[in-house]
């Protein structure tokens, strides 16, 4: 799989965004299970056996999601709490055709990284899981390799910095939390 | 001299302890006395028993959240001796509402005096001694119950109890004499080495404690009423294999690997409820399933008194810690006395009470591997923890070098790596580094991805087990 993504324009807060609407999304679906379990129980109180076990897959479901999405909000949160880079807002592209514009936050982390409504998590399941291999920074551009031993990803983002010390506090911090060297070239 | 008078101050605390025990044993927690009492006046046991059980747990859960330091635990000892005194008079006099009110009394404050002992234990038995401190105030203990059960079943239960207020008054007396001392830096030093490290030990061993327990509690409601005919040598044998289990155990070489007696322990459980099924109810059949049955107790009590012991280096608060730790067998003994009491009311054969007894041995079984693996992590961790804080800085680089990983660690990965190693928790780390908690979490492990390992004991002992303990 290999998409871009581009840098669109500046806004800041949109990983908060996201992570807000995930917490949301969350304590909606802990309220649907709470309630679903609230009825599965009176109707078995009232002995409605079918009803019962209607209910009962259906916060099964909603249990499934509530787990999902807690995840997701710890992973969301773990990204935002360690950041390197905020890119403003993105256009995302697969290779060469744009593919869909964007305009959301992207952070960019010592454990992954937000684009929009998506997250990408690295170095979060240990030596055999998924991690950043490399980076490589231009004028422009920042080109993100991550992946695990079966699957590698590459992102492409526009980074928006025009000091080169900016660019060696990135770059700094990128090495020193997640070990991967930035190959700069054209500065 | 002052190992001399170390070892006197230690004596001290482990003859306090046993008139205290002594006294708790033989009266309020299901004592000779308390049952010879409660059937002179023809009364309801049970509800008695249950109350004051009940009172002991909580006393032994919460003595650790008024009870914070020496000087705190040695009033706790002596004032809650002195109420269980004032509250075991009313039962010379036929008045069983007080009773009721002094059982409660007694039982929750002897329970806050026995978890206060856990400082002195601490303060004054070195560390690996404590398993002869522990088996010492247990021996000691029984002997005294020994003695005052004998008086109240063979002479007269008044006398019995006279003798049980008696334990107390000695008791309070040899804890009054002893010294309120600083806590030396060694253990200072322990209790900031292992935040975090303590809790899934303890949880672990509570469970372990609980769950053998259990046993103590079916074998007071299933074996004792079987046998109640032989009341004379009941009096006085009871005890004798337990006491005889403690003394071997004390005197083992420290080398010997106690933990394989475990499994000697667990051979005699069954063999007892084998026997039990199998032998009728006459004085040789009592012998035996009582030798095989007290003798397993004992091996069993001193291996989770010695490690709560040893724990109490790991711990702010050595009451807590104590407490914690006994209650959990207090918990064991009240659900095993209310499964037992459940058996005997259903009036299952005596097979199918083997079988529910075998079914908690296997249990404690298989949760002995895990446990000792753990605690002996806990142990090494603490050790070399304690070298590893003596050493240069360098000596400190090199050894961390010298253990190779599966990938290289990021400089942050080392940043936390040095700070578990200084014995910090995830907290203080995380205060430390300025980031989340949840941050430190995910980077150790990570490390201990690289490392191979799935603990933080583990990775401190991959680290830190070819350098030289001091």
């Amino acid at each position: 799989m290999f998409f871009q993504a581009y840098f669109a324009k500046m806004n800041t807060g949109g990983g908060l965004m996201q992570m807000k609407l995930i917490r949301k999304r969350r304590n909606g679906y802990a309220l649907m299970f709470a309630a679903s379990i609230c009825l599965a129980v009176w109707l078995g109180a009232t002995f409605m056996l079918e009803a019962v076990f209607v209910f009962g897959a259906i916060s099964l479901i909603f249990l499934l999601l509530l787990v999902r999405q807690s995840r997701r909000l710890y992973d969301a949160t773990l990204i935002w709490d360690n950041r390197i880079l905020a890119v403003p807002s993105v256009l995302i592209s697969t290779e060469g055709n744009l593919r869909q514009a964007d305009t959301e936050e992207t952070v960019v982390s010592t454990f992954g990284m937000i684009i929009g409504s998506r997250i990408y998590r690295w170095g979060l399941d240990g030596v055999h899981g998924v991690r950043l291999h490399a980076a490589q920074i231009d004028k422009e551009r920042m080109y993100l390799a991550f992946g695990n031993a079966d699957q590698t990803m590459r992102v492409e983002l526009l980074h928006g910095m025009t000091q080169k010390q900016a660019l060696l506090d990135a770059t700094q911090k990128l090495l020193h939390e997640t070990g991967v060297t930035a190959d700069i070239t054209g500065w | 001299m002052n190992r001399f008078k170390s070892f006197n101050v230690r004596r001290l605390s482990v003859a306090g302890f046993s008139f205290l025990f002594a006294y708790i044993m033989s009266f309020q927690f299901e004592g000779q006395v308390l049952y010879s009492l409660l059937d002179l006046r023809g009364t309801d046991a049970d509800r008695y028993i249950l109350a004051a059980i009940i009172a002991h747990f909580a006393g032994l859960f919460t003595s650790g959240l008024f009870v914070k330091s020496q000087a705190a635990a040695k009033s706790m000892m002596i004032g809650g001796m002195g109420l269980c005194l004032v509250a075991t008079v009313p039962f010379f006099f036929p008045l069983p509402t007080l009773w009721m009110g002094g059982l409660i009394v007694s039982g929750y404050f002897s329970g806050c005096a026995v978890a206060a002992w856990g400082f002195f234990l601490r303060a004054f038995t070195p560390k690996n001694e404590r398993i002869k401190s522990c088996a010492d105030v247990l021996i000691y203990s029984n002997l005294l119950m020994i003695a005052v059960n004998v008086v109240a079943m063979n002479r007269s239960t008044f006398i019995g109890l006279s003798l049980s207020m008696l334990c107390l008054v000695i008791g309070a007396v040899f804890i009054w004499m002893l010294p309120l001392e600083q806590e030396n830096e060694q253990n200072k030093t322990f209790k900031n080495k292992t935040h975090g490290g303590i809790k899934n030990p303890l949880i672990l061993l509570c469970l372990f404690v609980f769950i053998i327990t259990i046993n103590s509690g079916l074998m007071y409601q299933v074996i004792n009423p079987a046998f109640e005919h032989l009341t004379g040598l009941v009096s006085w044998y009871w005890a004798v294999p337990y006491i005889v289990a403690l003394a071997i155990m004390r005197n083992l070489p420290m080398k010997a690997k106690r933990s394989r007696i475990l499994y000697i322990g667990m051979a005699m459980i069954i063999g007892a409820f084998i026997s039990f099924m199998l032998l009728g109810r006459n004085t040789s059949d009592y012998l035996t399933v009582d030798t095989l049955m007290l003798g397993a107790c004992g091996i069993f009590d001193l291996f989770w008194w010695s490690i709560l012991g040893e724990m109490l280096d790991y711990s702010d608060n050595p009451a807590q810690t104590f407490g914690i730790g006994l209650s959990a067998n207090v918990f064991g003994v009240l659900c095993g006395g209310v499964l037992g009491m459940a058996v005997t009311s259903m009036g299952l054969p005596g097979a199918e009470v083997a079988v529910i007894a075998l079914t908690v041995v296997c249990v404690t079984l298989v949760m002995l591997p895990p446990l000792n693996h753990q605690l002996v992590l806990l142990l090494k961790s603490h050790a070399y923890l304690a070298a590893y804080d003596n050493m240069s800085q360098s000596q400190q680089t090199d050894i961390v070098r010298q253990v190779k990983t599966l990938d290289p660690l990021t400089v942050r990965e080392q940043e936390v790596l040095q700070l578990i190693l200084s014995g910090k928790s995830n907290r203080e780390i995380a205060g430390a580094l300025f980031i989340s908690e949840n941050t430190v979490k995910t980077h150790a492990r990570s490390i201990f991805s690289k490392y191979d390992v799935s603990s933080r004991a583990e990775l401190i002992s991959t680290l830190l087990k070819n350098q030289t303990v001091g």
